[in-house]
């Protein structure tokens, strides 16, 4: 049965502001970033851009000022050129989230079956690391994480925010997934165990192919945590080398210098690869949501 | 036969030895220079010419974003992390000094001493602590009164106010003319740091400025007092002649530059580089309209501001060879190179900086520079009226959020101007103790 | 070796990994906030660093930043919890209707989530702008206002667009799981309902809403830790202001520690901070547990 006129009407009208509310700062970040840079002030704003440039992302990629930003007498003209990091940033972000998001699918999958299927000590500590690793704020964490960090010498290294970030993901890791994998009945395990399987063998072949929603969700959201990292990411790196993508947007946006069409582009390019693995996984996601949220 | 062999051995040990110790000569000492993130590749730049000037160091350079600087320094101080030398500033010399993490430059090169007649005397006081040089200027700027030319003629006015009074009167001409709604704003979001510069900017243009006596006790809360004058007139502007756009509140540095760019603001208190800013024509629509005009008050005194280089407590730990080398950069880059002030001269052409070595004022190039986008007469006689922020203390800059939150009170109505000075002065005695 | 041992051995090495890992970035740190919370740590008095016991913790309580910055973040905390669980559910409804523009919906509002929090503070910093924001120009052009608003210069405004942006950022999960959480409640349920005779507010009040409790439990005690530890949004978007109103505990942890470089105080205010979510989430556990929540 179709439902009402009236309340399609109004379903869809929902939706549609629920879509501008969610969407509205993207398409103004996105339309910024080919404008030129005096078009970004005017009051109102011009809604349908009237010059469109490439300026901005010419930058960016080439080094190549935008119009009229050399104009000023002075040799070298001002824009900001920290801006220019965001291309090495954003590799190394990517690298670090897919890093991280590998290691919790490796060590957290592996632990969370030993404690969903294995009778030891510590399933109550396990809940009392998921939440306390949440309860201290980021500021008062970030200089003893910083200090464990400089004495392990991996300041300024990829090491240092895989290991911050896995230190992080994997307690939820590890109680997600224990949560999924107590659902899955034993028997085909049982089965295999009797035939001379180990544990480990067990795991890989029988359990995670059919817990695959749940630890697609469990790799998104690690990936998500460290690619969105700012506190931890700001001091562990000091150069280009390690610097992640929000750590140089940041930067750039307080420049005195700073090019607001130049911050739109660098926002662009890092919403690029997270957006690209949300939809990819995005499936799995709500799949592997739906069991663990319906689980005690 | 023996012997021969014994001259050869004794030759070729002789020869290992002196080609060991020109090894162990030629290994560089390698520096570790932490800045902020501004202009990373001119700052390469210089270090690559510094190397090769002097091939035994190498310097390898951190970045950190401006905002966060002091916060990611902390860190690494706490954690001993490997720093020699480092981009510092004035407003928070006071406690790195006094948390011992960079050095006086007196106690270790003498020879600093000789820098100090080339150097503005706001800078030196700001880079002084306990009697002591910590250091040499990177850069130096003085907080400055900007003006949009053409608003400025459209209201009726040929020349720029004078007196903060003159300020009112034209202001309140352009709104009055509708030619812009809030002639007036500020960068007084709660926590930035360049409020209390501009209000202390404002002070020191009028007579009798000084806002703490000779014990460092507040003397600003009185009703008589410079402070408690710029107080009243920014309430005034706020909410009865409405000539100051009440959005200043949340505005910081570069909301304000870009608004005024556009045309938004006609009258603003800003640090010098954003004239040069203003007037680049592919960042701002006004580009081109933008003067500077001497500070309104009795004296046309403001503040001057320098961030310089020091050398961290960790290098002159290192021992004399890491020490020798952080003197040479020091050198290199705040002071002179063949008789001149290379890096910081390059700093002026090729970004529009400020500077503390007043020979540059002499050179050709730099004036014919500044006045492409600026006025560099101008420019050199505010600098004579600029005064370094007094009364700086480990705790300035905790005294000063507080400060500029009871402001804001006051301009949102909250509390009257008096009552605002009072709580911020009662604050820095609690502070004090 | 007998089977049973080779199994606890396999258990162990499966899970020591992890637990030394997260115990690292667990206990060094609240050991650390813990031991420098009692003694008198002052950055630029590094001569002497005494034991005080509980004096800094004596001290910010009774600072007169305390009560009110409680008073902000209890407010701004209550706000957030409620209209992210009231939101994401209305939304939720909305993303499991069949229609093109819900199946749209499902894609966009991931995107959020994609985006560091401290971006997400400078673009909506940029959207609110009093003089070249979009907020005002779309309003303006609309002919809804005929000057532009200071959003973030007023105390009540200002915290309803940190409000605004702050629950941008965290519908995505909170309808996600609550998505989840619908699909698991059998269509039988609502058949019979209908049959019944029930009413939309009917079957809300008696089917939807308690079999959901348990992910509202999750997404309540989660929001509640996202808000009361927030800080990147803030302090980009407001800096506290305007004169303090949108200060929370979050940003006094961070002016003790790196503005007063009084690392002390600013380690007792975090852990008074950790301490108080602790006891939040045992009151809601206590609150929502009472009713009968878990039936399956």
């Amino acid at each position: 049965m179709r439902p009402p006129r009236a309340q399609q009407l109004l379903v869809t009208a929902l939706a549609v502001l629920v879509a501008a509310y969610i969407l509205a700062p993207f398409a103004w970040i996105a339309l910024s970033s080919i404008q030129p840079e005096k078009e970004l002030f005017s009051v109102p704003p011009h809604w349908v851009p009237r010059i469109l440039t490439g300026d901005n992302y010419r930058f960016i990629f080439t080094g190549k000022f935008p119009a009229g930003f050399a104009e000023t007498g002075l040799l070298r003209g001002r824009i900001s050129e920290k801006a220019r990091d965001a291309l090495p940033a954003l590799r190394n972000s990517t690298i670090v989230a897919l890093t991280v998001a590998m290691a919790n699918l490796v060590l957290g999958v592996v632990a969370a079956y030993s404690f969903s299927r294995l009778k030891f000590r510590g399933a109550g500590a396990l809940y009392t690391f998921v939440l306390a690793s949440r309860l201290l704020p980021p500021m008062a964490l970030a200089i003893p994480y910083y200090l464990i960090v400089a004495r392990l010498g991996l300041l300024d290294r990829y090491g240092a925010l895989i290991l911050i970030h896995s230190a992080v993901t994997l307690p939820f890791t590890v109680w997600f997934l224990s949560v999924y994998f107590r659902r899955v009945p034993p028997d085909m395990e049982e089965a295999a165990l009797v035939d001379g399987c180990t544990r480990l063998q067990v795991l890989v072949r029988i359990v995670a192919p059919v817990a695959a929603p749940a630890l697609a969700a469990a790799a998104a959201f690690a990936f998500m945590f460290s690619y969105n990292d700012f506190p931890f990411a700001l001091f562990v790196t000091s150069t280009i080398r390690s610097q992640t993508i929000p750590v140089i947007v940041s930067a750039t946006a307080v420049n005195t210098d700073v090019s607001f069409g130049v911050v739109a582009v660098t926002v662009v390019l890092t919403m690029l690869p997270p957006v690209a693995f949300a939809l990819l996984f995005r499936h799995y996601i709500t799949r592997g949501l739906i069991t663990v949220v319906t689980t005690r | 036969m023996i012997r021969r062999y014994f001259a050869l051995a004794s030759g070729l040990l002789a020869l290992t030895l002196v080609v060991c110790a020109v090894a162990v000569a030629a290994a560089p000492t390698q520096l570790t220079f932490t800045v902020w993130s501004y202009s990373n590749d001119v700052v390469q730049d210089n270090i690559q010419k510094f190397q090769a000037r002097n091939p035994g160091i190498t310097v390898a350079l951190s970045d950190f974003d401006w905002g966060k600087f002091t916060d990611v320094m902390t860190a690494r101080f706490v954690g001993k992390t490997s720093t020699d030398v480092s981009y510092s500033s004035d407003h928070w010399l006071q406690q790195w000094a006094a948390a011992n993490w960079i050095v006086p430059l007196d106690d270790y090169f003498p020879q600093v001493a000789a820098y100090k007649p080339d150097f503005a005397p706001y800078a030196i006081e700001g880079m002084t602590y306990n009697g002591k040089l910590y250091g040499l200027p990177y850069y130096a700027d003085t907080e400055i009164f900007i003006y949009n030319e053409d608003l400025l003629k459209r209201a009726g006015f040929s020349t720029p106010p004078v007196t903060w009074d003159d300020v009112t009167k034209m202001a309140v001409a352009m709104k009055q003319k509708k030619i812009v709604e809030y002639p007036l704003m500020f960068q007084f979001q709660d926590i930035t740091p360049d409020y209390i510069e501009i209000f202390l900017s404002m002070v020191y243009s009028h007579k009798n400025p000084s806002m703490f006596d000779k014990t460092l006790t507040p003397t600003y809360d009185s009703e008589s007092s410079a402070a408690h004058k710029v107080a009243r007139w920014l309430v005034d502007g706020f909410r009865t002649t409405k000539i100051i756009n009440p959005a200043s509140l949340e505005t910081t540095e570069i909301p304000l530059v870009k608004a005024m760019g556009a045309g938004q603001v006609a009258f603003a208190v800003l640090p010098k580089y954003n004239l040069a800013d203003l007037n680049t024509p592919g960042a701002h629509a006004q580009a081109g309209k933008f003067k500077m005009a001497l500070m309104p008050g009795e004296t046309h005194g403001t503040v001057g501001y320098v961030r310089f280089y020091a050398m961290t407590k960790m290098a002159a730990d290192r021992g004399k060879e890491v020490r020798d080398a952080s003197w040479k950069f020091l050198d290199y880059f705040g002071g002179k190179t063949g008789g001149e002030f290379t890096v910081v001269k390059r700093w002026a052409l090729e970004k529009g900086l400020g500077f503390a070595q007043l020979p540059l004022y002499k050179d050709p190039q730099v004036r014919a520079a500044i006045n492409k986008w600026g006025n560099v007469t101008l420019e050199e006689q505010q600098a004579k009226l600029a005064r370094a922020k007094e009364a700086l203390t480990p705790f300035w800059g905790s005294w000063s959020l507080e400060f500029q939150k009871e402001m804001n009170k006051a301009l949102l109505g909250q509390e009257t101007p008096l009552q605002a000075l009072q709580a911020s002065a009662a604050k820095w005695k609690e502070m004090k103790k | 070796m007998s089977w049973k041992a080779r199994e606890t051995r396999y258990a162990y090495a499966t899970v020591l990994p992890v637990v030394v890992l997260v115990a690292l970035f667990t206990v060094y740190p609240v050991g650390y906030a813990v031991s420098t919370s009692l003694r008198e740590v002052v950055l630029y008095r590094p001569a002497s660093t005494p034991f005080v016991g509980f004096k800094n913790y004596l001290d910010i309580v009774r600072g007169d930043f305390f009560a009110t910055a409680w008073g902000h973040t209890l407010t701004f905390t209550l706000f957030a919890v409620a209209l992210a669980t009231i939101l994401g559910f209305g939304v939720a409804h909305l993303l499991r209707v069949r229609s093109r523009i819900a199946s749209f919906l499902n894609a966009a509002v991931l995107l959020p989530w994609a985006i560091p929090t401290v971006i997400s503070g400078i673009l909506w910093a940029w959207i609110f702008n009093s003089t070249y924001g979009a907020f005002n120009g779309a309003l303006y052009s609309l002919g809804l206002i005929s000057s532009y608003i200071p959003w973030l210069s007023r105390p009540t405004s200002a915290l309803f667009c940190v409000l605004f942006a702050h629950i941008w950022k965290e519908l995505p999960l909170t309808s996600i799981l609550y998505v989840a959480a619908l699909q698991a409640i059998p269509d039988e349920l609502y058949d019979a309902a209908r049959a019944d005779g029930a009413g939309v507010l009917a079957t809300l009040r008696r089917i939807t809403i308690p079999l959901v409790l348990p992910t509202t439990l999750i997404v309540v005690i989660y929001e509640s830790m996202v808000a009361i530890v927030t800080f990147d949004l803030l302090y980009v978007m407001t800096g506290g202001g305007p004169a303090g109103a949108t200060s929370l505990i979050s940003y006094y942890i961070y002016n003790r520690m790196f503005t007063s470089y009084n690392f002390g105080q600013g380690a007792a205010l975090a852990v008074i901070l950790a301490l108080s979510l602790i006891v939040f989430i045992l009151v809601y556990l206590r609150v929502l547990s009472s009713e009968d929540v878990y039936r399956e």
